[in-house]
């Protein structure tokens, strides 16, 4: 079919699709489709389109809407829904901080002495921030060498729970640095050392906050990784 | 209005959710409008409201504030494809099936009935992610015209004189705005089988 067939077909076939085709120009499409029974598809192809555009654009139209105040019953209900949400998790943990204060609360009320060595001891008493880490390496030599385990084995040490992965393309690291875990704790950091690159990168989330930050592994790795983690500690202190 | 703050709406923030659902009502009262207005007007309001709600849940998912809004209009869509869905089955009595002819001759629409939304096949985050390729896929031109031919029935010769273009290049337009159209749905294959399945 030559380009201005095609045109005529499309606007034949557009206009049947939307119910606006004459007589005379359905009875032309028919005779096309009856000479190209391949444009059937074409048409078929092409009914789908309209039918999601119908569909679609109202959607797509309504999303960028600004008009209109939402009313002020709904603001009472919509507010409970807040507080029944989240609010629950907050006293939840409001009442574990107060439960680890309570049984040392006896310790407050003695002599001054006592009050100092409280303040030393307390610290270590109240509850650890909640961190949730994951470690990888990514070595694209991709074998197994006497320096690798050594690496391995300060990665493991470094962060002795946690999970840890390596990886010899960048594209699967890429995909495990976008899986998060679903039970995210309040603080979740994925530590990676990049063998070539030479660092350590580190990404996390705090409080639904994103973090980053690369260390260049220069007088050692174990040096790096110190650094990674004091920062991974940090966050998760910070409030 | 600007977006909220969303790690304060992960948070809890009460009013951080004010802004938020003052933001957003406009979205959900549109979309429960579109699908809810001929049929279930009085129930606009109730579904819109309720899509607010299922979003204080949901939005603990998201990773960007711009999210809520194409979010929100999906679980609207979807909450008032579900209240039509009750309410022609109540009509009809429990547990009885129509065709949607059959509807559309009752009911006397001239459009699908929304119960029988092929966008109600696909899942909230889906939906929300299509809608969103979709805005940024389709220029606001390619989008009026697609409606003015699709949904106010308007013929290439209205459309030409609307927009000030050559009748000739009306189809154009329309194809350009088909194609792309269609390649946000090629992103989504395993949807578009699925869509293009129940649009047979």
């Amino acid at each position: 079919m030559n380009p201005m067939n095609d045109e005529r077909f499309f606007d034949l076939a557009m206009k049947a699709v939307a119910q606006q085709a004459t007589a005379a120009e359905q009875a032309e499409l028919d005779g096309l489709l009856a000479s190209r029974p391949e444009l059937r598809t074409e048409l078929e192809q092409l009914r789908s389109a309209a039918r999601l555009a119908k569909e679609a654009l109202p959607l797509v139209s309504a999303t960028e809407a600004t008009a209109g105040e939402l009313p002020g019953y709904a603001r009472g209900r919509l507010q409970t829904k807040v507080r029944e949400t989240y609010g629950a998790a907050q006293t939840a943990q409001k009442e574990e901080t107060k439960e680890a204060f309570g049984s040392w609360r006896w310790l407050l009320g003695l002599a001054t002495a006592t009050a100092v060595l409280a303040l030393i001891v307390l610290p270590s008493l109240l509850p650890k921030p909640r961190v949730s880490v994951q470690v990888a390496m990514l070595d694209l030599a991709g074998t197994t060498r006497g320096a690798d385990t050594n690496e391995v084995a300060l990665l493991r040490q470094a962060w002795q729970d946690a999970p840890f992965e390596s990886f010899t393309q960048s594209t699967k690291l890429e995909d495990w640095e976008k899986t998060w875990p679903k039970d995210a704790k309040s603080t979740t950091a994925k530590i990676i050392y990049d063998r070539s690159a030479g660092e350590v990168r580190v990404i996390g989330r705090h409080k639904g906050k994103p973090f980053q930050k690369t260390f260049p592994v220069e007088k050692s790795l174990s040096d790096a990784l110190k650094l990674a983690s004091d920062l991974v500690r940090e966050v998760a202190e910070a409030k | 209005m600007e977006a909220p703050d969303l790690s304060a709406l992960q948070r809890g923030n009460a009013d951080a959710w004010d802004a938020a659902f003052r933001w957003l009502w406009p979205v959900v009262f549109a979309v429960a409008q579109t699908r809810l207005g001929p049929f279930l007007p009085a129930d606009v309001e109730d579904v819109a409201i309720e899509s607010l709600e299922e979003l204080v849940e949901a939005a603990q998912t998201v990773k960007r504030a711009e999210e809520l809004k194409p979010l929100v209009a999906s679980i609207a869509h979807n909450r008032a494809v579900s209240r039509l869905r009750e309410h022609f089955a109540q009509k009809r009595g429990g547990g009885q099936t129509e065709s949607l002819e059959a509807r559309q001759e009752q009911e006397g629409a001239p459009e699908l009935a929304g119960g029988d939304s092929p966008l109600a096949h696909v899942g909230r985050g889906e939906l929300a992610a299509l809608l969103t390729e979709l805005q940024a896929e389709l220029k606001p031109e390619q989008r009026a015209l697609l409606a003015d031919f699709f949904l106010h029935g308007l013929s290439y010769e209205q459309i030409a004189a609307k927009h000030g273009l050559a009748m000739g290049s009306v189809g154009v337009y329309l194809k350009r705005g088909l194609e792309a159209l269609r390649r946000v749905g090629e992103r989504h294959p395993e949807r578009l089988k699925e869509l293009e399945a129940f649009l047979r």
